[in-house]
């Protein structure tokens, strides 16, 4: 799981945060950061859905899923287990 | 029931006065009760006037959606104070200017908005206080904590200031973009605000039973109904700012017994391509209605919405504009499928008519410009007499909308008169080939454009929101667009964008989407 984690933090840096993740916690809030808003979170399913040949199917749209990098991170590693 | 409040912050002394302890606001984990935001607004009043502010001196509120945010808008109106919100995503040079031609007497920021303000200096704009208030992340927690509030308001008295204020007086500055120039801050009166208010319970129904979750942000006009009409009857107003998250928030409906929820196009367009909503189809009980108010829907999405909604849940579509408090028109749900594409008939207390461009009145089936009377028009444009006059005049509020009225006395309306496209002499509906685009299922959003072109002097162009991206998208949309439309109306480019750049209203805006195509002109040469 910690790999997930650090290919995530490095996609959502390159693609959301311009190269700058300073500031970005694994626990912090991707919403609440600013860093992903409703047409961001489309974008993030489906790079982990090419990514990772996973579905992420409309019921699992929670922020327990994938509003953190570490949520995110678990949520893959219970799909692509 | 119905009562003439006078002023808007009485609808939320008079539910704490009859259910004080009833939840009026949820939002994750705080449940705030009408006695506890009364007497929270009633601090924050009194520290506004200690802090300088008199009747009518408008104090800015730049705070996302929150328990915190009702506490404030609710105590600026009882300091007398002229409540002007805007978005937590306002830049700061959008924020320095309006706050030039605002000259608040006090700021409120929730520390999000911390970024616009950090690059301000308030005392050069007579600001006399900037006031941080939640939610940060210590008051996420502690319902009952001062921690959201500066220290100072928890001393404050909590009794109703009851300020003698005339109903006639400016409430609230909402700003709205028109398709072209600058923002105008639409000034809205108590009185204005509560005969819409009334207006919109009546053909709702709501009751103290109403629960309502909000998805959409209170600084938009439409945002602020909801709070205000539950606030009126009593009800309860969830928050969910993660709609994001479509799952998170269906889940919160049915767990909250959500008994209205509404929205705008975009939103239904997510909710219905972007979310489980189908299979909570027998999961939301106590879902009594949905409403869609800010924009023309497409017809191919209310069909889809009135399949997929549960069975006893009424869609009402509605219409209105930031300049009419905001509600003008609303289809009775049971007409719905024989009116499809109207939007409705006025609500109690509002006239409209179809007027030719020399101000007569037009007979049905005519097409002119729809102009409404009622006591839920504004006051004017703060600081712009000018354009005030060029919409507001004897005839009352002209809404820059064309469209007929038919024989049952249902309005329709056409286009925007703005949004008016010609190309190569013929004049187009953008609309009309909008909503085709929806109906190939191939995109969830979309916007047609008249792009300037070297040859022609405009050509049709358009961007589109993809449901699912595909290398197929675009020549799919086209072909399906090929087949429903004439030649000259199928749009000769399309782009595909995560989204439709929007005004700050929230309204499809056409100036700054014209820029996608800018580069194209210069390739060209």
């Amino acid at each position: 799981m910690p790999e997930y984690a650090s290919e995530i933090r490095q996609y959502i840096t390159d693609r959301f945060l311009f190269g700058d993740d300073e500031k970005l916690g694994d626990d912090d809030s991707l919403l609440d950061a600013g860093v992903i808003d409703s047409t961001g979170i489309l974008e993030l399913i489906n790079h982990l859905e090419e990514r990772y040949g996973i579905k992420v199917q409309d019921e699992e749209l929670l922020p327990e899923n994938l509003d953190t990098i570490a949520n995110i991170s678990a949520f893959l590693g219970k799909k692509t287990a | 029931m119905k009562t003439a409040a006078g002023l808007v912050h009485h609808f939320l002394e008079k539910s704490a006065r009859l259910f004080p302890g009833k939840a009026a606001v949820v939002h994750e984990h705080n449940r705030a009760d009408y006695a506890w935001i009364n007497g929270w607004a009633n601090r924050l009043a009194h520290g506004l006037i200690r802090a300088g502010v008199r009747p009518g001196d408008r104090v800015v509120l730049v705070c996302e959606n929150s328990v915190e945010y009702v506490v404030c808008y609710y105590g600026i109106l009882k300091a007398g104070g002229i409540a002007v919100s805007m978005t937590t995503d306002i830049r700061p040079d959008g924020l320095a200017e309006a706050l030039k031609e605002l000259a608040p007497r006090v700021l409120i920021v929730s520390p999000k908005a911390g970024k616009a303000v950090r690059a301000l200096d308030p005392i050069s704009l007579g600001i006399a206080r900037v006031m941080v208030i939640g939610p940060g992340p210590a008051a996420q927690s502690l319902r009952r904590e001062a921690a959201s509030f500066p220290e100072d308001l928890a001393a404050c008295p909590e009794e109703n200031p009851g300020l003698a204020i005339e109903p006639a007086s400016c409430a609230a500055i909402v700003y709205t973009s028109g398709s072209a120039g600058r923002p105008k801050g639409v000034m809205l009166s108590h009185a204005n605000i509560t005969a819409n208010t009334s207006a919109i319970i009546e053909y709702l129904g709501l009751t103290s039973n109403d629960i309502q979750m909000v998805v959409l942000p209170f600084f938009y006009v439409m945002g602020k109904s909801l709070l205000n009409t539950h606030f009126s009857v009593g009800g309860t107003v969830v928050i969910n700012n993660k709609f994001a998250y479509t799952a998170s928030v269906l889940k919160q409906m049915a767990e909250e017994g959500v008994t209205g929820f509404s929205g705008v196009p975009s939103t239904y367009a997510h909710l219905l391509f972007k979310s489980p909503l189908a299979a909570y189809r027998d999961k939301l009980p106590a879902l009594r209605y949905c409403s869609q108010a800010g924009g023309h829907m497409p017809r191919s999405l209310k069909l889809e919405l009135l399949k997929v909604l549960p069975r006893h849940t009424r869609l009402f579509i509605m219409y209105g504009a930031t300049e009419a408090s905001a509600r003008l028109t609303y289809v009775p749900p049971e007409r719905l499928e024989a009116k499809i594409d109207s939007i409705g008939i006025p609500i109690t207390g509002v006239a409209l008519k179809i007027l030719s461009p020399e101000g007569n009145e037009l007979m049905p089936g005519k097409i002119g410009e729809l102009v409404a009377r009622g006591a839920n028009i504004m006051l004017g444009y703060y600081g712009d007499e000018e354009a005030t006059k060029k919409v507001l005049d004897g005839d009352g509020y002209h809404t820059g909308d064309l469209g007929y009225r038919d024989e049952q006395g249902f309005f329709y309306v056409t286009e925007r008169k703005d949004d008016q496209i010609k190309v190569g002499g013929h004049r187009i509906n953008p609309r009309e080939i909008e909503d085709t685009i929806i109906e190939s299922r191939l995109a969830s959003e979309c916007l047609v454009l008249g792009v300037p072109d070297a040859l022609q002097g405009r050509r049709l162009a358009g961007l589109v929101v993809p449901v699912r991206e595909t290398a197929e998208t675009i020549e799919g949309i086209l072909k399906y667009c090929a087949a429903k439309l004439p030649k000259y109306k199928v749009p000769g480019s399309l782009r595909i964008v995560k989204d439709i750049p929007k005004t700050s209203s929230g309204k499809p805006d056409r100036g700054r989407s014209l820029k996608f195509f800018e580069t194209d002109r210069v390739a060209e040469r």
